[in-house]
């Protein structure tokens, strides 16, 4: 029990003050946050854990939108379903092009993706152009029916859903971390012949993350789709392609609650420094360089070691106190 | 059946684009091939090129004028980037060296946005005048575009095969401590290189600039096929660059002809046949390590 | 007068793993000395560490006095201490005489008369790409190569490994000519040349000198394989 506490005691406090959040901030903000977070943890995981750098996520985050969308546009009413769907959406094409681009080196990789991207968008903006709409887009809004329980129809209640979804995410890739696997991950991206020397498969290793990682992206693709009520190529445009990557490396890549705090981060940075000086590409691009050339640690990956160290010192005098309380 | 005018004009409209890709993308390449590292913001000093060969043109009225001025300045700032920040980088993985140009990029795109505001601003065509070529009616600036990209192509290869810095840079390519080891400074030799890189991106924005409206996030929008350019010819290849810039013009052109959105897409499904068959690109080698 | 090369408790690591430990050594003018050891020993390492491409966590290089720690390995070249790999990589796209030309143009030493005099049979190669050459072709090319400029100590690393026995015996005749204007430490397995030529031999195990001969008789194959 206790262990099962310290286990999730992270994850629990990290999203009870985004709840609290919710008390000041305005209500699209924080269903921003919690959606670009769960968007950016794919990347996050594919940049720290296996050590590939994707500029393509925009085309799993389409996916999972448009298949929610076609569904809820063409199909049904029900958002849970078209959710399932986004998610089997994502499985289904990061198994389709996952085996031809985790042989790739990780920098043709992430070229290749950015290629998917433009693909995607192409193909969303132009050839499907009488199932999508075209620049159109599609507008379900008013199809989306209230489910019992929690109507996720509505923007209030849609934010309590995406807070229970992102719990789940985090814990799932907290867990995967403490599993073999996910030391296989951390090894293929270290040296992945010695891995391979050991009987494991970097293919399947890289394969499986991949499809992980994308699955999630198409997950946060569809709960756009429910949230706004209306998909378009948008999307999938190449020229957002770097948003993920941006805000793993603005919350720390590799660290758990990276993509919650880059997340945080840049969509608060985005609302004040756009108000405020309006060239938010100016300030985001040298904060980025210098992130990077101040040891690439972000937001997250410095504050973390502070942290633990002044909790503990304070957690040491607290038990001291307390033993001599009790004396 | 497509008749023969229309596939003329658009083999050269082909080659006239093929001809800017290969500007564009020989930055990224040439840098990858010595430095090991993917410099996007080469996209930043295109950008630049069109932007200083736009003003210089309204300011002067010569548009040639302007190019070499884009030239110049793409050239400069890639100095400044490359002793600033690049040189701290160059040890690092090619992941960190992608996202902090990235980050350059951006930042620079900014800077334009500071200068130059968000409104697009139009080139004037230097040269409107048509030739006819087997009854087809031919711009001659395209065939000028052609013949700039060959002849910037045969001077690299001079300047790679027949001086000294240009032999260093080629033994660069294959092993950066052997020419370390000679005694030779490569730091020099990375400036140099990235500074070539640099004016000529800035050549290719200028010289793209009157055929489309120049605009701040223009470079980002170019960045994929950029990408799709190195990765089909091989990163660090320049004869692949050459090759696949005019292939990739072609499939656009072409591929247009028949259906007009396949001008987008096509590319990169070429691209992904490539890599499935030959997953390092056409002329590009195994991983060659620093 | 100071020594060519002078090594004081120098320790080199891999990020966390050390693989050199208090390494103390002395290189004179013209002297020709051999490091043996098994492989991993840490003998590359030292070269590499000497030549400037890894970075000591302590200790001290000098060569006459200057300090090599912190100069960056081309300009340990510059001065005139250069290092011979093992890889046996050669420029393999350029020319044989590009590949000398690269070399001339570091030292500004054109006298390519020095080289071909070592090895007449590169004279016949010049415009053949280094990528066609014999490994030991390319063993002379990187040697000669690396004589441009006049060094005043030469760092070879296993440069007989793999080669015909007829080559191995032109590269003991070159080392002892080179040895009259230059120092030479040489890193070999093959105990035979070493005994031939060195006047110093420093054995290493496990990161560490464990023994140091510098008596001419006490320099033989026999004891010298204890160490391997």
């Amino acid at each position: 029990m206790l262990n099962a506490l310290k286990w999730w005691w992270g994850i629990l406090l990290a999203f009870s003050l985004l709840a609290c959040l919710r008390l000041f901030a305005p209500l699209p903000f924080v269903n921003e946050v919690l959606l670009f977070s769960i968007y950016t943890i794919g990347c996050n995981f594919l940049l720290g854990r296996v050590g590939f750098i994707s500029f393509g996520q925009p085309a799993y985050l389409a996916v999972g939108a448009y298949a929610a969308a076609f569904y809820l546009y063409y199909f049904g009413t029900n958002p849970y379903v078209a959710i399932l769907l986004g998610i089997v959406a994502g499985v289904i094409v990061s198994l389709a092009v996952g085996p031809l681009f985790v042989r790739l080196r990780s920098d043709y990789f992430a070229l290749v993706n950015l290629a998917l991207t433009v693909i995607v968008f192409y193909l969303m903006q132009k050839v499907l152009a009488g199932i999508t709409k075209g620049d159109n887009g599609l507008w379900f809004l008013a199809n989306i029916a209230s489910t019992p329980l929690l109507d996720i129809s509505r923007a209030d209640q849609f934010f309590i859903f995406a807070l229970l979804v992102a719990v789940a995410i985090w814990a799932f890739y907290k867990y995967l971390d403490d599993t073999l696997y996910g030391a296989c991950c951390l090894a293929t991206k270290v040296n992945e012949d010695k891995l391979h020397f050991l009987g494991y498969s970097n293919f399947r290793i890289r394969l499986l993350a991949f499809v992980i990682a994308n699955t999630t992206t198409a997950l946060a693709g569809a709960m756009y789709a429910i949230y706004l009520g209306l998909v378009s190529p948008e999307i999938a445009s190449p020229a957002r392609a770097a948003d993920p990557v941006v805000v793993t490396i603005l919350g720390g890549a590799g660290t758990l609650y990276g993509p919650l705090v880059g997340a945080l981060a840049y969509t608060g940075m985005k609302d004040v420094i756009s108000k405020l000086i309006g060239n938010w590409e100016l300030f985001i691009g040298f904060l980025l360089v210098f992130i990077m050339l101040a040891g690439e640690k972000g937001i997250w990956g410095t504050l973390e070691p502070r942290l633990t160290k002044a909790l503990f010192r304070k957690r040491d005098v607290a038990s001291a106190t307390k033993g001599r309380a009790s004396r | 059946m497509i008749d023969a005018q229309l596939l003329i004009s658009a083999v050269i409209f082909g080659l006239s684009i093929g001809a800017i890709f290969f500007l564009m993308a020989i930055g990224l390449s040439l840098c990858f091939g010595l430095m090991r590292i993917i410099s996007l913001d080469q996209m930043l000093y295109y950008s630049l090129g069109a932007y200083i060969t736009y003003s210089v043109s309204v300011a002067s009225g010569s548009i040639a004028l302007g190019v070499l001025g884009g030239m110049v300045v793409a050239g400069l700032a890639s100095f400044a980037v490359e002793r600033l920040i690049l040189r701290r980088i160059y040890d690092r993985d090619i992941a960190f060296t992608m996202i902090t140009s990235f980050g350059v990029l951006i930042g620079g795109v900014g800077v334009i946005k500071y200068f130059w505001g968000l409104v697009p601003r139009p080139v004037q065509i230097p040269l409107s005048s048509q030739v006819t070529i087997a009854g087809t009616e031919v711009p001659v600036y395209r065939l000028m575009l052609i013949a700039i990209s060959l002849l910037v192509y045969g001077g690299l290869w001079l300047f790679l095969n027949r001086t000294i810095i240009g032999k260093a840079i080629r033994a660069g390519i294959e092993s950066i401590e052997h020419v370390e080891g000679l005694g030779i400074n490569v730091y020099r030799l990375f400036t140099v290189t990235f500074i070539i890189a640099g004016s000529l991106s800035g050549l290719a924005g200028g010289l793209y600039a009157p055929l489309i409206m120049v605009d701040p996030q223009m470079g980002l929008d170019v960045l994929a096929f950029v990408f799709m350019v190195v990765i089909i010819g091989g990163l660090g290849s320049i004869k692949g660059t050459l090759v696949s810039a005019f292939l990739v013009g072609q499939v656009v052109s072409l591929g247009s002809l028949i259906y007009a959105p396949l001008a987008q897409m096509a590319p990169f499904a070429v691209m992904l046949l490539i890599l499935l068959i030959r997953p390092t690109g056409l002329y590009g080698t195994a991983f060659l390590k620093r | 007068m100071s020594a060519t090369l002078v090594v004081k408790d120098l320790m080199v690591s891999y990020g966390e793993s050390k693989v050199l430990f208090d390494i103390a050594l002395t290189v004179d003018a013209c002297q020709v000395v051999a490091c043996v050891g098994r492989n991993g020993a840490g003998k590359t390492t030292l070269l590499k560490t000497i030549a400037g491409f890894l970075k000591p966590i302590s200790g001290s290089v000098t060569s006459n006095d200057m300090s090599l720690v912190g100069r960056a390995s081309y300009d340990v070249a510059r001065m005139g201490i250069k290092y011979v790999p093992q890889d046996k990589k050669v420029f393999s796209d350029l020319t044989v005489r590009e590949n000398l030309e690269l070399g001339s143009y570091a030292t500004h030493d054109y006298d390519w008369q020095r080289v071909t005099s070592y090895f007449p049979k590169l004279t016949t190669l010049m415009d053949r790409k280094a990528g066609y050459l014999s490994g030991g072709e390319r063993q002379m090319l990187m040697i000669g190569r690396a004589i441009l400029g006049s060094p005043k100590l030469l760092l070879i690393d296993e440069p007989t490994e793999g080669l015909a026995p007829s080559i191995v015996t032109q590269l003991k005749e070159v080392f002892r000519e080179l040895s009259r204007k230059t120092a030479l430490v040489i890193v070999e397995q093959n105990l035979p040349l070493v005994c031939a030529i060195a006047e110093k031999v420093y054995a290493i195990k496990d990161g560490r000198i464990v023994a140091e001969l510098t008596d001419r008789d006490a320099i033989k194959p026999a004891v010298c394989e204890r160490y391997l």
